[in-house]
């Protein structure tokens, strides 16, 4: 499978990694063979027709440098889109960071990828969650594969359970915890410390990102939301569709009456008619009760009732095995 | 707001056009234009004239192009400047197409591609006419291409689908932003692109299609489509003199209506409106004062009406299969059917009795000889249809109205109304949607019944 990758921060190099150390294991067992013909970063890019050698992209990324300055094979400066159109490749596979503004440079990435009917796997909620309706339909459209199991739970398998495991089932609604660092505060404030604390800790921790707007204001929550709502429930809705509300409001002394209560208070999202996001009290010994920064996720269908799924969120590593579960789906729908 | 041809035939229709929607203004408004007149039935001339390599058409074909749109600049546009500009804009427009249509003729090659690519031309030359007097009347504005508008289709030129999402979102990104600096966007009707920005035509329902699939995407409170008539009529006025217009019917009925040949909207057009619970208001451009028709939700229609509309079709010719030995025969409408849709023609209207020994098919009056001689070629002598006997003296009488399926007793009034005048019927048939009832009769009693069932369900009192 030849592979072209968008991306070289923590989830690339961490995928360009595991596709090192498992690289006997992933073709004896699945058949995977990636071939690496190219790999775009934010200053420059690399390509070669036959292959490029993944210990120099990570030699090169590991000091600090751009692929762009790789010998022989890199150039510096932005890739133009018309390039895709002189390789011939399979899979495009998009790390470059979320933009939850206008989706870019992503958006036009996967749209022109899918116009030259290759498969796209992302990582990106920023495409997705702002215009998922319309590469589903390009996608379809193009009859090629469109993959985005990291951009939900990360290494845990939410989309795949619920569309696969759930098929034949009729799922009404989807009801969870999809952001691990506002839970991480939550649970760190229901011990008594205060809002700034807590969220110091998660990014100390690395949970958190340098500005955590995203994730406290819901935001992040809203964009996982919005992909599960159209992947899983066939909503086609987008970000603008969901009533979002984050954890700024929330104080100490609210967990402490929740807690009196037997109860606890949460950041839900949820799809249930109406989409949305915000902090719900919820008792102690409910399924979603979950602590510190794990994700849970309950679908509730006509028949099978309510199943919940428990797993960590998202981290380089399991952002990047998701990605590999992505591809070993692609690779058996190719032949 | 959606201009038809008829409405831009020339200069002067063009300056009441843009005095128009100056008027209404106040508003937030995108205009969907039509190309002027019959410039698109032209240009189809044209392209398959190039085709065959008539180099000398193309060449007056080019000349009287120019001429129409730089007159219909002239009389639109009073600004001397913005007229000069336009005019720039219009020649260069019709350099181009000179070329291309010299192209085709050289090479004697006319793919659909490039058929939809000279297409284009009309609406791309008569929303940019429409465009300068609008600026000429102090109105910001913005003309565009429905590809550039955001509209995205598949490949398949001269009658390419809509991909829905993806147009309601690069729509709403692009026109959103316009409308709210106070620009109209003046966006040619019928035309889209593909994905790889090469342009599409949308075939049937054109221009009215894009101006619902717009509103869809901005999600607009009404869709106005000016027109050249009133709205659509109870009945046609040649046999009902007092015929007057409808005020509000639902999608269904409107799309009953069409098939029934009432100057209305095609259905695929419709469809987007319909989704989206957007009322569709029919007007005449040269009478804007007159209510128009509405086009909306069922649930906000009257249903204490059974029948709104009574239509008579007149090109149709019936065709009876006949035989004791089709009872119990599997395949053998299927067989017919086949064998009419391998000659390329449409069913309109079809019957069978429980007893199975006799089956009658309406289609167009001019496709009838065709049709009953590939019938009799397939079906006859084998044994199973003994006899094929055909009319070409009848019409479909057709009622329509959302309460046929919500008030007993429409099927028994109309034919005792008929019955009265010793008007034979020859097949009937309603629609499992039950929005309308069909019945065969002879042509010299055409008339007669479109006025017994007029006064029957008193059609003059709305």
């Amino acid at each position: 499978m030849r592979i072209i990758i968008f991306g070289c921060g923590i989830v690339g190099r961490s995928l360009l990694e595991l596709l090192k150390v498992r690289k006997k294991e992933l073709n004896i067992s699945y058949g995977l063979a990636p071939k690496i013909l190219g790999v775009v970063d934010s200053k420059g890019f690399a390509i070669n027709t036959e292959g490029l050698n993944i210990d120099e992209i990570l030699r090169i990324k590991d000091l600090g440098r751009s692929v762009g300055e790789m010998e022989n094979y890199g150039k510096k400066g932005a890739f133009e889109l018309e390039i895709l159109e002189n390789i011939e490749f399979d899979l495009l596979i998009d790390m470059t960071p979320t933009n939850i503004v206008n989706g870019e440079p992503a958006l036009s990435l996967i749209k022109r990828a899918f116009s030259l009917k290759l498969n796209v796997i992302t990582t990106n909620k920023g495409p997705l969650a702002l215009a998922m309706p319309l590469l589903l339909e390009l996608a379809k459209h193009n009859n090629v594969s469109f993959r985005f199991s990291g951009t939900v739970g990360g290494g845990t398998p939410l989309l795949d359970f619920a569309k696969k495991c759930l098929m034949g089932d009729k799922i009404l609604a989807i009801r969870g915890i999809l952001n691990g660092t506002t839970n991480y505060i939550l649970t760190e404030m229901e011990k008594g410390k205060e809002f700034s604390e807590a969220l110091r800790e998660a990014q100390v921790k690395g949970f958190a990102e340098a500005d955590p707007s995203l994730d406290i204001d819901g935001i992040d929550s809203a964009s996982k939301l919005v992909i599960l709502a159209n992947w899983i429930l066939g909503k086609k809705i987008t970000l603008k569709d969901v009533k979002v509300q984050g954890i700024r409001d929330i104080r100490v002394k609210d967990l402490e009456d929740a807690k009196k209560k037997g109860k606890t208070i949460k950041l839900i999202a949820s799809v249930n008619g109406e989409a949305k996001v915000e902090a719900e009290t919820i008792p102690k010994d409910s399924n979603l009760a979950v602590s510190g920064s794990l994700n849970a996720v309950s679908f509730i269908s006509q028949y099978a009732g309510e199943e919940t799924i428990i797993g960590r969120g998202a981290g380089g590593k399991e952002t990047a095995s998701s990605v590999i579960r992505d591809m070993i789906e692609i690779r058996g729908l190719m032949g | 707001m959606k201009f038809g041809g008829s409405s831009l035939a020339d200069g002067s229709k063009i300056s009441h056009v843009a005095d128009l929607i100056k008027s209404y203004s106040k508003n937030s408004i995108v205009v969907v234009v039509s190309a002027m007149g019959e410039v698109t039935d032209r240009l189809l001339e044209a392209s398959e004239k190039a085709e065959r390599g008539d180099q000398e058409y193309v060449k007056k074909f080019s000349v009287y192009i120019r001429e129409i749109h730089l007159a219909a600049c002239k009389n639109s546009i009073r600004n001397k400047d913005l007229l000069e500009e336009t005019s720039k804009r219009i020649e260069a427009l019709c350099d181009e197409l000179y070329r291309v249509l010299t192209g085709v003729s050289l090479l004697k090659e006319l793919t659909p591609k490039s058929k939809d690519y000279i297409l284009s031309f009309g609406e791309r030359l008569s929303s940019i006419i429409l465009g300068g007097a609008l600026r000429d009347r102090g109105l910001k504005v913005k003309v565009l291409t429905g590809g550039e508008a955001g509209i995205v289709t598949d490949s398949n030129f001269g009658e390419a689908n809509p991909l829905t999402e993806a147009t309601f979102y690069q729509v709403k990104e692009r026109i959103e932003a316009l409308i709210s600096e106070g620009i109209i966007p003046v966006i040619t009707g019928y035309i889209a692109e593909d994905q790889y920005g090469k342009i599409t035509t949308l075939g049937r329902g054109g221009s009215d299609l894009t101006a619902t699939l717009i509103a869809a995407s901005l999600k607009s409170n009404e869709v106005w489509i000016w027109t050249d008539v009133e709205g659509l009529m109870v009945a046609d006025p040649k046999i009902i003199p007092e015929a007057k217009v409808l005020p509000k019917i639902s999608y269904e009925e409107a799309t009953e209506m069409v098939m029934f040949g009432a100057k209305g909207m095609h259905p695929r057009a419709l469809e987007p409106a319909m989704v989206h619970k957007i009322p569709i208001l029919i007007k005449n451009t040269f009478n804007p004062e007159a209510k128009g028709t509405l086009i909306c939700d069922e649930t906000s229609i009257n249903k204490d009406k059974p029948v709104k509309m009574v239509a008579l079709i007149k090109d149709v010719g019936m065709i009876s299969l006949i035989g004791g030995s089709m009872v119990g025969a599997r395949g053998t409408a299927a067989q017919a059917f086949t064998t009419l849709a391998k000659q390329g023609i449409n069913i309109m209207m079809i019957s069978q009795s429980v007893s199975e020994s006799d089956i009658s098919i309406v289609i167009k009056r001019d496709s009838l000889s065709k049709a009953v001689n590939a019938l009799e070629l397939s079906m006859l002598g084998k044994g199973i249809v003994r006899d094929i006997s055909y009319e070409n003296d009848v019409y479909v009488l057709a009622i329509v109205g959302a309460g046929i399926k919500y008030i007993p007793g429409v099927a028994a009034r109309v034919l005792n109304a008929l019955a009265k005048e010793k008007i034979n019927v020859y097949m009937i048939s309603a629609g499992s949607s039950s929005n309308s009832l069909s019945v065969v009769i002879k042509e010299k009693d055409g008339y007669l019944a479109v006025k017994k069932v007029y006064e029957e369900f008193n059609l003059g009192d709305i």
